[in-house]
């Protein structure tokens, strides 16, 4: 899930050297930055504190990149990628290559079959039991997580990845004489992947669904908010896949993903830490080097219509009743997006912002208020407000509350005190986000993935002391109206609103 | 001649496929690394006139200081009947106004300058946060004192704090996650305040008077242990310290931590919760930090369920089979008193019976067998290689020596934790298997739909308790 949170907490490198003159260098002078002749880009920033580096290879294509067959691939992919090369997470590749493709067309005959009632059931059975026995002899050719044992023998912490809308990252951090055994392993993982264990991962990935969304109601309703908020436009998806997209990828469909976007001209690696810029760029040459560059991952052509009326769904579930409401708004680098990122702060951040003091202390309607941005940042997006209400109190009644402090920012000028504490927050949030060498790594990934430029940071907070407080209601009386609005709810049957 | 026909498609093949000649990495096993420098950071100790502990280091990468405080005073010592109460004296601690603030004031002078100051409780501690820009330092600090030396526990703030812990405990439910492990917690310290929970009743017995009674008996200056990082200058810290601090003086009282003395009956603790998927968790008690078996145990859970995707649990529930998305297990290291084990998973409903099989089994398994010595090398180097991690903030350094030094632990323990190790052998992980891993008499929580298990709980050879709805 995206917040605007992580858009504040990432954006202050410029700052920082704005308000303490005795620190000379800018972001500029310190993000070093080159691009490889197959397109791929790194970012190095150097920092010899501790002997350590924190790696982040981003590749900007995720779940929106998906159409109605491929729903989930992204995130699919992302899961199959831990499972080895030619050379990891094998014994012998040449033995264990005739055994896979076996797999590969036994599975993809059942997955053709499945789902026709006129299929025959009898040879669906057989193709099951063939399937089951071909990876049972398969097993003898699996070294397991060959990549994790590697990483975590060499010291590696934190090896993992995520899957966002917009773009995927596999991140690893570890101590700085390793810098060859990541370039080795990440390379490798671009070049020579090999999609083992897959049946098997599906089920997982349905583990994960069931945890993540089906069994928890915050999840639940973030789901159903995103997929309701949007009619036509593929950020309505959810990046997991619903339960049949997950059940019927095809192992085809997964190579083709990879094999189309996993290219160099679409990836940028950030390297922060204690790295030596120069040997840095020789190393990614001599092991990303040869890649060839690949074809860019193309711009999405549809369009979210107007919404033209309040949506409104209620989700039955087993828990106290909580609320999201949703309105459309311009993504980055729009100066309504901006703009938002200041109503954001002025609306629930800390003890002394709007909502919460009127919801939570004076009127002590709600239990928790907060507000973000959703779901991605390459195209249009949400900006959402959740709440929870305080028994006795009603959803009824909290958002009437929310509604009238929206109200309130059409209305009046927000107070310049209100506009100063939210640009000091921003500061305040982009240097603590720049504190650990993971939270840099991923501010530098992010922002050269959806606004196309890490600079656009460098930026950032010029363009917040320029917003006024006329331009702030202004921004809230165009999106913030009930037209623009997409309000779920979640509660027992029998508090229902 | 045949054999020549079938051979030369392939010969072509090979040619085609090695020109031109591709680089070809090397395997792992073959990079050579230069080797790592790496020492464990100083921190420089001191303490004030008055007692309070200070730990110091300078840094101005950024233009940021960060603070962390303690008072040996955790919730483990709410009475009974007062559950609670620690909680609450720190929520309103830091709501409830200092000094000369009222609560919207002192709030509103923070917000302004976007200063991070916290109060919570832990189970043995009071923990203090504050984080903010270098310039605003002196404002922080003096907030900070004002809350330690003048709170006012404002009465509106302590019952807005009052009603949101009520909603709380009306919303504890919402998650399986949260509903297990609650259970689990209650069901391993029978009787013990490490194993009680709030409830509308001693919520609302406590009263003002009480958090004042807390306050008078342990915010001391001698019970006050402070860890300050970033950027600073030492001498004008250590001033401004005097003047904040200075002519605060008062006895240290540390919470008294009543003795873990029950030994739970084994039992299956069950919830019904209409969800496709069953959260199971196992647990006993574990370990505290005076534990000599403390490092064979840390290499024993790594290849049980603490090493990831290098772990039994995850190689057999999820890897080999799909049946989750998350499972692993841990040893929470008691600082005080015993921690506890946990081994967690969730699965779909349909398969909850065998997930507890399988993970009874790997449990029995670390009991019954020798692991190999390529397993073992793995957890050690995985531990000792990625010990350098626990340094890379330099206030989580300063932090962690704080916390070493408030709990006692010898002084050598960060200097000879890799030795430690690495002198763990095959037959240590089998013995602290077999002393601390009993998977047939544990407790064991489950949180699902029990009329899609894929049997019946009853079948499981424990007593049945059905976990009570609120």
């Amino acid at each position: 899930m995206l917040r605007s949170t992580l858009l504040r907490l990432s954006t202050a490198f410029f700052i920082l050297f704005l308000c303490s003159p005795s620190r000379a260098a800018t972001l500029e002078d310190k993000v070093r930055e080159h691009q490889f002749a197959n397109g791929l880009r790194l970012l190095v920033v150097e920092r010899h504190a501790s002997p350590t580096f924190a790696a982040y290879l981003t590749i900007g294509v995720g779940a929106v990149d998906e159409n109605s067959e491929t729903r989930g691939v992204a995130h699919l992919l992302e899961h199959m990628l831990f499972k080895g090369t030619k050379t990891l997470g094998t014994t012998d590749y040449a033995a264990e290559k005739p055994l896979l493709d076996k797999i590969a067309a036994v599975g993809g005959e059942i997955d053709r079959l499945k789902n026709d009632p006129a299929a025959d059931r009898k040879r669906l059975k057989t193709l099951r039991q063939q399937l089951t026995e071909l990876q049972k002899q398969h097993r003898r050719f699996v070294v397991k997580d060959e990549f994790s044992r590697i990483y975590a023998e060499n010291g590696g912490t934190g090896y993992n990845a995520f899957t966002t809308k917009d773009s995927t990252t596999y991140l690893i951090s570890l101590p700085s004489n390793k810098l060859e055994l990541w370039a080795l392993i990440e390379s490798d993982r671009m070049k020579n992947a090999v999609l083992r264990e897959f049946y098997t991962e599906r089920d997982v990935i349905q583990e994960e669904r069931r945890r993540s969304y089906e069994s928890n109601p915050g999840g639940m309703l973030y789901e159903t908010l995103i997929a309701n908020a949007y009619t036509v436009h593929p950020y309505r998806n959810p990046i997991i896949g619903w339960h049949t997209d997950i059940a019927n990828l095809t192992l085809a469909e997964t190579r083709e993903f990879h094999r189309r976007y996993y290219a160099p001209i679409n990836t940028v690696i950030a390297l922060v830490g204690d790295i030596d810029f120069d040997r840095a760029v020789a190393m990614v040459e001599r092991y990303f080097g040869d890649i060839p560059p690949g074809t860019r991952v193309p711009p999405l052509a549809v369009v979210e219509p107007p919404q033209k009326g309040e949506k409104r769904i209620h989700i039955d579930f087993d828990a106290q009743p909580q609320m999201a409401i949703a309105y459309h708004k311009p993504t980055l680098p729009a100066r309504e997006d901006y703009v938002f990122d200041l109503i954001d702060l002025i609306l629930s951040g800390g003890p002394t912002s709007r909502l919460y003091k009127s919801l939570v202390q004076k009127q002590q309607l709600a239990t928790r208020v907060s507000t973000y941005g959703a779901p991605g940042a390459r195209y249009d997006n949400l900006f959402v407000i959740s709440a929870a209400p305080r028994y006795p109190h009603t959803l009824a009644e909290v958002e009437q509350a929310i509604y009238a402090e929206l109200e309130r920012l059409t209305r009046e000028p927000v107070s310049e005190t209100e506009l100063d504490k939210a640009r000091n927050r921003l500061k305040v949030d982009h240097l603590q986000g720049m504190q650990s060498n993971n939270g840099l790594a991923r501010s530098l990934t992010y922002f050269q993935t959806v606004a196309h430029d890490w600079r656009y940071l460098a930026r950032y907070q010029q363009v917040i002391s320029s917003i006024t407080a006329s331009e702030i209601m202004q921004v809230a009386k165009t999106y913030l109206t009930a037209d623009n609005r997409t309000v779920v709810t979640l509660s027992k049957e029998e508090t229902q609103p | 001649m045949s054999r020549l026909r079938h051979l030369l498609p392939i010969a072509c093949l090979l040619l085609v496929a090695c020109q031109p000649p591709a680089p070809r990495n090397p395997r792992p096993e073959q990079l050579h690394y230069p080797p790592l420098t790496f020492r464990v950071p100083a921190v420089e100790r001191l303490d004030l006139p008055n007692g309070i502990r200070l730990y110091l280091q300078e840094d101005h990468e950024l233009p940021l200081v960060e603070v962390s405080a303690m008072l040996p005073a955790g919730s483990v010592a709410d009475p009974e009947g007062k559950t609670g109460l620690a909680d609450l004296y720190a929520t309103v601690l830091r709501s409830g106004g200092a000094g000369d603030y009222p609560p919207d004031a002192f709030d509103e002078l923070l917000a302004e300058r976007a200063i991070d100051l916290s109060a919570s409780s832990g189970s043995y501690t009071l923990n203090l946060g504050l984080s903010l820009q270098s310039k605003d330092l002196m404002i922080g600090l003096q907030a900070m004192s004002d809350m330690l030396r003048h709170p006012r526990f404002d009465p509106q703030r302590l019952e807005l704090a009052r009603r949101q812990a009520l909603e709380a405990i009306r919303r504890r439910n919402d998650n399986p996650g949260s509903i297990a492990h609650r259970t689990l917690r209650q069901a391993l310290y029978p009787g013990h305040p490490l194993g009680r929970v709030e409830t509308r009743g001693s919520l609302s017995a406590i009263s003002r008077e009480d958090l004042l009674a807390f306050h008078r008996r342990f915010a001391h200056p001698q019970g006050l242990w402070l860890g300050i990082t970033g950027d600073f200058d030492r001498e004008q810290l250590l001033a401004d310290l005097r003047q904040l601090f200075g002519g605060w003086n008062g006895d240290a009282a540390r919470r008294p931590v009543p003795p873990v003395t029950e030994k739970p009956e084994a039992a299956l603790w069950l919830a019904d919760k209409p969800i496709p998927q069953t959260t199971i968790l196992f647990g006993e008690l574990g370990i505290d930090k005076d534990n000599p078996d403390l490092y064979a145990v840390r290499v024993m859970n790594y290849i049980l369920g603490g090493g990831g995707f290098n772990s039994r649990l995850m190689r057999e529930v999820r890897s080999n089979r799909g049946l989750a998305y998350s499972v692993y297990s841990y040893f929470q290291i008691g600082r005080l008193l015993p921690g506890r084990f946990v081994a967690g998973c969730e699965t779909k409903s349909g398969t909850t019976m065998q997930v507890i099989r399988l993970m009874r089994e790997q449990m029995r398994l670390m009991r019954e067998q020798e692991v190999s010595a390529e397993e073992l090398r793995l957890a050690k180097e995985s531990l000792i290689n990625s010990f350098v991690f626990a340094f890379e903030d330099i206030h989580d350094v300063v932090a962690q020596q704080m916390r070493l030094d408030f709990y006692g632990y010898p002084s050598d323990y960060l200097a000879s934790y890799r030795d430690r190790i690495a002198a763990v052998t095959v037959k240590d992980v089998k013995r602290v298997a077999r002393r601390y891993l009993h998977p047939d008499k544990q407790q064991l929580v489950l949180v699902g739909h029990v009329k899609d298990f894929d049997g019946k709980p009853e079948n499981l050879g424990l007593p049945v308790r059905m976990i009570p709805e609120d």
